[in-house]
């Protein structure tokens, strides 16, 4: 491979795209102009934005007491309210009161054209309080608390069903208590309509005689307080009529101006009972009895670094996947548009040096797009932060976060757009045309941005199985270091996996990148129109011995689908009968049907040779004795590593339908033959015919052995969708992939299957009569039987072997293959007999 | 010197199953001569060049440049071969220059040499006024121009034509016949593939005949003239085809009974 070649591939790549006008602009003049003009944007929308004041009446204003005093001059006191002048500004209240010498000009507000003048006001908010305390009388307050609703609460004496023996007896009480219905229903309707109608968000009606009352309360306490005899203090405090307070919660407007005004009573009422316990001489700390308080430790950076590490991760996201994708579609589907990709192609320059030229000039743009993004984007938060009121600037800051998280940022950006931009150059690749790739922008988009949204919620921390998921590591990484606080520093740790793991899957994508560029079907595709039937017709017309490659997918896809059909229809009914034969039962038909059936049903439809697509063959007794072998020799190995992973908690715990099974595998009750029958001889027979026979049959014809057994393994650990038993069952499925290929037969790998299962089973049953030896077995606290190191030392050479044995041979028979010594498989298209 | 041999290339065609592009295609061509790859459209001449070009893999039968094969060296084959086709075209965003220098450069001249060589194409092909014009504003006579500057940028051996006068006008055409010619007269192991008569009398040494994948007829124009006793190359041509489709009518009507 020459450097030099890529280099050159490479500079040329970015002298064209910057060449381009429109990328120039894209790249550098649109961030760097479009963030401050956003921010200009909003800065002049909050300048005009104001909010308008909600308008509370206060009727019989006069009314209130004088200390504490809940109104000033200009309306509710300053001091009633958390944030003072700031949201008095916001009420504007309208108070029935005797005006005071010298307030005239002030009361007097002359309304806007469409609003009510104030005498109108008052007049509706007296019809309104009339309205109200006459339905507020039909109808006793019911709690405590005085809240009260002005619509119906269905109580006893209404609801047909209840109280049957309760006084309505009668048609005439009957129809009195209908009617009476009838007229509130229409009450609270004209109340409510003329609330909504009437120019104010909140109405307090202070009652008549409410000061007076007030005072007499007071007086009373203070001189029972110094009498010793037993005083009513509940008579007292009842006697004091109610403060209404009406609003419509159904109203915005109302909701918020109730909310202010709510607080500032409470507040006020605060004051009152203060006031009344040093009249009645109590300690003023029994008002505050449970003694509770808030304490905050977040410093003001910190908040303004969540905002940040929500933002940025997000950002950098979007930014570099679109920063990648628009050149990625010129330099892949686009050459193939101008008609220079041939030219390029028969140029001395290697198909890889091509791909990784492209790649760079694509990471490159998708870096500096992301960088300069986030740069323009920054300084303008922060210039923002300094144009906006002092309110929201003190509650949220947006000042940079520090130099290290800004270092993180960048060198985090390097793996993610590497990720990016070697998938972009594949799709773009794959695309027939300009209009084609961008048409995978949208969907590869949507999971981008789903990943990156799942991973922001605050209840997502980063996890060992979390740092290798792609897209997932980085963006939580990356918030989790923006966090700027003390225990991110353990966060650090885990950039090693998530470098890694980036890297490896940029190297897949751009496998795959190569991949296409060799091959000349993908190079030279040219649009075709699309026909169902006729692809149907086909698709039935020209069959194979064995599956084609997409067959095998869509077989792998069809089962998967069918297992969320089984979870979520499928739910078994664990309350009658045996739960035990009911899971069982249960895990057999799903075997059987969703695994099985499509495989076999398949097979029988698009193959031709279901011999060869399921190899039906006779094995050798070899073969046989190293399926059984393994099966045995691999049991303590993989019991002692899902151990040790749980245990080092790379994954979670096992979810409850797993133990139930588990715990069904452990009741003694059930007849051994049938344990065997669902657990092994079931999952044996149909998963083997699944994902050894249809499915590899059909990613074999790919070509290349080895990677058909991976991505059949990575498919049957996925089926089993739990973490532990996914890792397990991948693990597993190498194995008996390689054990069918080398024994060109599906017997033994059922066979590996069955023991595997069955010693499982056994295993779990309490490991059977195995006694703890100290050298090969023990036992661990919950009872389970647990191998020591000598045996899994033995296990693990014996294994060994037998795997490198089976690899030999395989490597001998393809290579005998390449030769011509014995027939491709390649030939099955004229029906020969398929080998592997 | 280009040999093929047994050459067959299939694809899968979703409507028609298989469809053998070519069937069984077998020639040779010298240094120092021109062969004319002469067939309708659709008889596998794009085909056959571009597997001789190394764009395409035969799917079974041999393909020789200068003695190394296509299939286990591709890249030695490339370094050795100039191809220039309808579907080559040239970067819109760079100039006459630039492109024919980055060629240069992929096929590892050195730098100097790389200069003095371009400089000296430029000045043959009379391309000096367009050194500075980028390809989105030329005509496609200097398309051409530069598309074939870039293809013998590095003096190969071997130089593939694929229909190079296709769309173009008559001044333009006879230019780049004129430059073909002196390729050939330079030594060059030159094939050629055209539906023109024209240019087959005039240019080609040797011509093949090509027709739904298969070889109808080879030799030089006398021979030919001589063997099918038919001086005229249009005429030859046309017969052979005509007989080709009957024979395939036949043998499809055969099939069927």
């Amino acid at each position: 491979m020459s450097w030099k070649n890529i280099r050159l591939v490479f500079l040329r790549e970015v002298r064209d795209q910057l060449r381009d006008r429109r990328t120039l602009f894209m790249i550098t003049i649109l961030p760097v102009l479009l963030y401050p003009m956003l921010g200009l944007g909003i800065v002049e929308m909050m300048l005009t934005f104001s909010e308008q004041p909600r308008v509370v009446v206060i009727l019989n204003a006069d009314d209130l007491p004088t200390s504490p005093a809940l109104l000033d001059q200009s309306g509710i006191g300053e001091e009633w309210f958390e944030n003072g002048a700031e949201e008095t500004s916001k009420l504007r209240v309208l108070a029935e009161r005797t005006p005071q010498a010298g307030n005239e000009e002030k009361s007097a507000r002359r309304p806007r054209r469409g609003e009510k003048t104030d005498e109108e006001l008052l007049s509706v908010a007296h019809q309104l309080a009339e309205k109200i305390e006459t339905l507020h009388g039909l109808r006793p307050v019911a709690d405590e608390s005085m809240e009260a609703t002005a619509t119906p609460q269905p109580t006893s004496a209404e609801s047909p069903e209840s109280n049957t023996s309760s006084a309505i007896s009668s048609a005439d009480e009957k129809a009195e208590a209908a009617s009476t219905e009838a007229k509130l229903t229409a009450a609270q309707d004209d109340i409510s309509q003329q609330f909504g109608t009437s120019g104010f968000q909140v109405l307090v009606i202070i009652p008549k005689g409410y000061r007076a009352a007030m005072e007499a309360m007071q007086r009373e306490i203070q001189t029972s307080s110094s009498a010793t005899t037993g005083v009513d203090a509940k008579a007292i405090a009842t006697r004091v009529p109610p403060v209404l307070v009406v609003r419509n919660s159904a109203d915005d407007k109302s909701m918020v101006a109730f909310g202010r005004v709510q607080k500032a009573l409470q507040s006020w009422e605060d004051a009152v009972r203060k006031f009344s316990f040093e009249q009645a001489g109590l300690p003023k700390e029994l008002q505050h009895p449970a003694r509770l308080a808030w304490i905050e430790v977040a410093l003001e950076e910190q908040v303004a670094a969540s905002v940040w590490s929500k933002m940025f991760p997000a950002l950098l996201v979007i930014m570099a996947l679109t920063g990648a994708f628009y050149p990625a579609i010129d330099l892949g589907a686009g050459e193939k548009e101008r008609g220079t990709m041939e030219t390029l192609l028969i140029s001395p320059a290697k198909r890889v040096e091509l791909v990784l030229g492209k790649f760079a000039t694509i990471m490159l743009f998708s870096t500096a797009t992301a960088l300069l993004n986030l740069l323009s984007m920054g300084l303008t938060g922060q210039q923002m932060s300094a144009v906006m009121s002092d309110g929201m600037a003190n509650r949220v800051s947006l000042d940079f976060p520090g130099l290290a998280p800004l270092a993180w940022l960048v060198i985090l950006l390097l793996p993610l757009s590497a990720l990016f931009s070697a998938l972009c150059l594949a799709l773009a690749t794959f695309a027939r045309s300009t209009k084609e790739g961008q048409y995978y922008l949208t969907p590869l988009l949507m999971v981008v941005m789903g990943l990156t949204m799942f991973c922001l919620s605050p209840a997502v921390e980063m996890t060992p199985l979390y740092s290798v998921i792609p897209v997932v590591n980085v963006a939580l990484l990356l918030k989790g270091l923006l966090l700027n606080s003390a225990s991110s520093g353990n966060l650090v740790v885990y950039a090693i996996p998530v470098l890694i793991s980036s890297i490896g899957y940029s190297m897949l994508a751009l496998w795959w990148a190569i991949e296409l560029y060799n091959s000349e079907d993908v190079l030279f595709r040219e649009a075709e129109k699309f026909d169902i039937r006729m692809w149907f017709r086909q698709l039935l017309r020209t069959k194979d011995a064995v599956p084609a490659l997409p067959e095998a997918g869509f077989c792998f896809i069809l089962i998967l689908m069918l297992q969320f059909v089984a979870m979520t229809y499928m739910k078994p009914d664990l309350t009658n009968g045996d739960p035990g034969l009911t899971m069982m039962r249960l895990i057999v038909i799903q075997q059987l049907t969703m695994i099985a059936c499509p495989a076999v049903f398949m097979g029988m439809l698009l193959t031709t040779s279901l011999r060869a697509t399921f190899r039906l063959r006779m094995p050798s007794i070899t073969a046989m004795a190293l399926g059984v072998g393994l099966a045995i020799v691999a049991h303590p190995l993989t019991v002692e590593l899902s151990q040790f992973l749980v245990e080092h908690q790379v994954f979670p715990e096992l979810p409850e339908s797993a133990r139930q099974v588990m715990g069904l595998m452990k009741t003694g009750d059930k007849p051994t033959w049938l344990l065997l029958l669902v657990f092994a001889v079931t999952p044996a027979i149909c998963e083997e015919l699944a994902f050894r026979g249809f499915i590899l049959s059909g990613l074999a014809r790919g070509g290349r052995l080895a990677i058909a057994v991976g991505i059949s393994s990575m498919m049957f650990g996925i089926i089993h969708m739990i973490p532990q038993q996914a890792f397990n069952a991948a693990l597993l499925g190498l194995v008996l992939g390689l054990l069918a290929i080398y024994s060109r037969s599906l017997f033994p790998a059922m066979a590996f299957h069955f023991c595997n299962n069955a010693i499982a089973t056994f295993h779990a049953g309490e490991g059977g009569r195995i006694v703890a030896d100290g050298v090969f077995f023990s036992r661990d606290p919950d009872g389970f039987l647990r191998y020591d190191a000598p045996l899994l030392i033995l296990c693990a050479i014996a294994g060994t072997l037998m795997i490198m044995h089976m690899i030999k041979v395989v490597i001998r028979d393809q290579d005998a293959k390449r030769r011509g010594l014995v027939p491709d498989f390649r030939d099955l298209t004229k029906g020969e007999e398929v080998i592997a | 010197m280009i040999r093929v041999q047994g050459l067959f290339k299939e694809f899968d065609d979703p409507r028609s199953g298989i469809f053998r592009a070519l069937d069984n295609v077998s020639f040779e061509v010298r240094p120092g001569e021109i062969y004319g790859l002469l067939g309708p459209n659709g008889a596998g001449k794009t085909t056959c060049l571009r597997i001789l070009s190394t764009v395409l893999r035969p799917t079974r039968g041999l393909a020789e440049v200068d003695g190394i094969n296509v299939v286990r060296n591709p890249e030695g084959v490339r370094s050795r071969i100039g191809f220039m086709s309808c579907n080559t075209g040239i970067y819109d965003r760079m100039t006459a220059w630039e492109m024919v220098e980055y060629y240069g450069r992929l096929y590892g001249i050195p730098e100097e040499k790389l200069q003095a060589r371009i400089t000296e194409i430029f000045n043959v092909l009379q391309m000096n006024d367009i050194r500075d014009r980028l390809g989105g504003k030329m005509s496609t006579g200097m398309k051409q121009k530069v598309s074939i500057a870039r293809t013998i940028v590095h003096d190969p051996p071997v130089i593939i034509f694929d229909e190079p006068t296709s769309g173009l006008d008559v001044l333009v055409a006879r230019a780049v016949l004129q430059a073909v010619s002196s390729l050939r007269d330079q030594g060059k192991c030159i094939i050629f593939s055209t539906h023109i008569m024209r240019e087959v009398e005039k240019l080609c040494n040797r011509i093949g005949i090509i027709h739904r994948g298969k070889i109808l007829a080879e030799g030089t124009l006398p021979e030919l003239a001589d063997k099918y006793q038919q001086p005229d190359v249009e005429e030859l041509f046309f017969d052979l085809i005509q007989r080709r489709e009957e024979e395939v009518r036949n043998s499809g009507t055969n099939s069927e009974a």
